[in-house]
């Protein structure tokens, strides 16, 4: 009934390529928009800005980047922990180098030694496939986190080893540090992720994203109508790894304030991966399911026993919270196994047949 | 039917939310959360500390019904040692509660900055940063009653039987957990090493490694040096003891921070580990009047989590959460006092925690004999300077083998104050308070 699509008439093959075919997506596109940028600043309090919103787009985010590597280009890999890290610390000796540079360019430009990392661990991908690439990437990961602890120059041979962000100004308000205020780092985030989708929409829709999914397919066949395999292959790494480090960025300075080497760790990248997998692979709004489901849930489960005031420990909370996620995890697996978004699809299609299913 | 099943199981669970739901008694009493680790790698040495800090609160709260009548609210929020899941405890906590807890270095460094801004003292003790001492520009953290700058001092004290200059020419490996814990003893050790004389020769273990040190060992059994001091921490300690035994290392030359002097992971050893050496600022003192009151309020009755059969109340690091807890006490009750106040706020708590005096008799009427030097913090001084003991590990229990030793005070303070200005000047801008002397 409210996905109800008569009465819609395509009349031109642009208009039936349009990217929201059905009026009622960009309905609810609009809807989540008002959300995200209205309601939730309007009602959340510091705890939800901190530790819900503003971490599930970031990790949203990585997942993207990591979506686009391996759910459009069909290249795996398990290096977006350590890519992730090189957008941070990137980012960090850019703005401890060049004090007054704007905080969004510095990030900007962070992205691009990430993608230049990326793509020099993405050579491998030319030779080998699957699994085999997946072992490539687990090396730049372990690698790089190496080089985070042992590089000193990196975090400008602070004792402790681990880079802190100061306070960082962008127009006179604090955005970044310790005097920033959550509501200001979180519409940052926001824009930058939004602005970043966009993009990624954008680019995987196109020409570009169509090489990929050819690649990802099949990719002597791809190769046979000419496409160029390694120009193919290396630009998902390059556009990959830029989101990612972004990511990276945001995830230091606008979320964390404070990061040492192995926070960048395979469990980071594991998780992204999770969030990418179980969110549904070649789908950019299955980033923001999984980010909900993996960084999100165990947040607000965590918060129910004082709500409702249940008696128990909090260590006992956090063992249930593992057991009820790993429980719900398997069981979104076992229902779809493609992911969420694509769980979302079928809802959608049964929304515009419904009540009459055929 | 089935539906109908739902209904009613979904039904019965919000009614029983509800009932539990009923409000708290309304009475004084003050939050201290604590961001406690009894999950993930390091629960083995958290979980004591832990029950040690939750057992002397709630005998507080049973004796004498908290602290001039206000109960304690002691809150743990589970962190699993992972700094994500610190900053979203302490977000979640920062609301009421009028301290933080960090209990990892990782999780200090992330809130430290904000201390100053969201006015919430930081009580780390033992850990954090050594320059956390420097009061001036640290006005919200702390760390009582030692650093671990003043503990590498004194362990260099100790192994070289009070004289540094006698190091001349040795060779002193630090086997370190490559993290910023591990890391914070080396500019002081480096800093000795030249002016002493010795090789110092650091060797990393990283996170993946805690348990399977072979590659680090087999380092150590090349270079031959003549002390091996650790700076480990959860798995770690166990690990290296292990390894130790394993290439005959001799154990009178191994020694440990105060992190490293943990029953449970000596006792994987146990003989084999016999001559093993910590510091500590903390001594093990079942017979205290303190620790018997937590026996017969907490233990006895049933309340305490600790593993009794196992002996967890005579380990170091029970008796040491023990310690924290009556400092932070302490704290609440100093604070009360001056500020003619029942329930003190977070800023009440830290004027507390700059003037806590535990001297010989406040110790003594604490009921905490012999289990902690005392000390005393100043508004320009946040750790206190307790000094420590050496304890030995005998093959089942950890005993005292030397006379109270104070870190030479001329060695540490001018690298704080350097570490103190770097820091501020890294995240400036940085509020220094001007009002302390020093």
């Amino acid at each position: 009934m409210l996905y109800r699509t008569a009465g819609q008439f395509k009349t031109s093959y642009e208009a039936d390529h349009a990217l929201f075919p059905v009026k009622q997506d960009a309905w609810l596109l609009g809807f989540i928009l008002v959300l995200a940028f209205v309601v939730f600043p309007m009602t959340a309090n510091e705890f939800a800005f901190k530790a819900l919103l503003t971490p599930v787009l970031i990790y949203a985010l990585a997942a993207l980047g990591l979506n686009i590597l391996t759910g459009y280009a069909g290249q795996l890999s398990l290096g977006t922990g350590a890519f992730m890290g090189v957008g941070a610390y990137a980012c960090y000796k850019l703005l401890t180098i060049f004090p007054e540079l704007n905080i969004l360019i510095a990030i900007g430009l962070s992205g691009f030694f990430s993608a230049a990392v990326g793509v020099a661990f993405g050579l491998p991908s030319l030779r080998i496939k699957g699994f085999y690439l997946a072992i490539a990437t687990l090396a730049a990961q372990f690698f790089l986190v190496w080089l985070f602890e042992k590089w000193a120059w990196l975090y400008n041979y602070n004792a402790s080893g681990a880079i802190q962000v100061p306070t960082i100004e962008m127009f006179g308000v604090a955005v970044a540090g310790p005097n920033a205020r959550a509501i200001v780092q979180y519409y940052f985030v926001l824009c930058v992720v939004a602005l970043v989708t966009c993009f990624a929409i954008n680019i995987t829709r196109g020409r570009i994203g169509r090489i990929w999914k050819s690649v990802r397919d099949m990719d002597i066949a791809a190769e046979l109508v000419g496409i160029n395999l390694m120009k193919a292959k290396l630009s998902a790494f390059a556009v990959s790894s830029y989101i990612v480090g972004i990511s990276g960025a945001l995830f230091v300075f606008l979320w964390r304030g404070a990061a040492e080497p192995n926070l960048f760790d395979i469990p980071l990248s594991f998780r992204v991966l999770f969030i990418a997998i179980i969110g549904g692979l070649g789908s950019i709004l299955g980033n923001y399911l999984g980010a909900i489901l993996i960084v999100a849930l165990p947040v607000i489960i965590g918060t129910l026993p004082a709500t409702f005031g249940i008696p128990i420990s909090s260590s006992m909370a956090e063992h249930l919270n593992t057991m009820i996620i790993g429980g719900l995890i398997i069981m979104f697996l076992i229902v779809e196994p493609h992911g969420l978004a694509r769980f979302w699809e079928i809802i959608r299609e049964k929304l515009i047949m419904w009540p009459f299913p055929h | 039917m089935k539906r109908l099943l739902k209904t009613t199981l979904l039904c019965a669970a919000l009614a029983a939310g509800t009932v539990l739901a009923a409000p708290a008694i309304a009475q004084d009493s003050v939050s201290l959360p604590n961001l406690s680790y009894r999950t993930g790698p390091f629960a083995s040495t958290g979980i004591p500390l832990m029950n040690g800090q939750r057992d002397y609160m709630m005998m507080l709260n049973e004796r004498d019904g908290g602290v001039n009548g206000v109960t304690l609210g002691y809150e743990e929020c589970e962190t699993g040692y992972n700094t994500e899941k610190g900053v979203e405890c302490y977000e979640k906590t920062k609301a009421t509660g009028i301290v933080t807890q960090p209990w990892s270095t990782g999780i200090t460094l992330q809130v430290l900055p904000k201390s100053n801004v969201d006015k919430i003292p930081i009580l780390a003790p033992g850990y954090g940063f050594s320059a956390m001492q420097d009061g001036k520009t640290f006005q919200w953290a702390f760390n009582p009653p030692a650093s671990y700058w003043d503990g590498a001092n004194m362990v260099l004290q100790a192994i070289s039987g009070g004289d540094l200059a006698s190091l001349s020419g040795k060779k002193i490996a630090l086997l370190h957990l490559d993290h910023p814990y591990g890391k914070e003893p080396i500019p002081l050790f480096e800093q000795a090493a030249e002016k002493h004389g010795f090789t110092l020769l650091p060797i990393p273990v990283g996170l993946k490694e805690m348990q399977n040190q072979s590659a680090q060992w087999l380092q150590i059994r090349r270079e031959r040096p003549d002390f091996v001091l650790m700076w480990g921490w959860g798995a770690m300690n166990a690990g290296a003891i292990t390894e130790a035994v394993k290439t005959k290392y001799p154990m009178n030359q191994f020694v440990g921070i105060w992190w490293s002097g943990h029953d449970g992971d000596m006792k994987v050893s146990g003989e084999a580990a016999k001559g093993y050496r910590a510091i500590s600022w903390s001594l093990p003192n079942s017979q205290a009047p303190a620790m018997q009151d937590i026996k017969k309020h907490i233990v006895d009755t049933g309340k305490s989590m600790i593993d009794q059969a196992g002996g967890e109340f005579d380990w170091v690091f029970y008796q040491r959460g023990v310690l924290i807890s009556a400092m932070l006490a302490e704290g609440v009750k100093v604070a009360q006092e001056h500020f003619d106040t029942k329930v003190v706020n977070a800023e009440q708590l830290r004027w507390g925690l700059e003037n806590l005096k535990f001297d010989e008799a406040r110790i003594a009427e604490l009921g905490l004999e012999g289990m902690i030097p005392p000390f005393s913090t100043s508004c320009a001084d946040h750790t206190g300077h307790s000094g420590a003991w050496m304890i030995e590990w005998d093959g089942t229990k950890f005993n005292k083998v030397s006379e109270l030793l104070t870190a030479d005070r001329a060695a540490i303070d001018p690298l704080v104050e350097t570490a103190a200005k770097d820091y501020a000047a890294a995240n400036a801008p940085w509020p220094v308070s001007e009002e302390c002397k020093m």
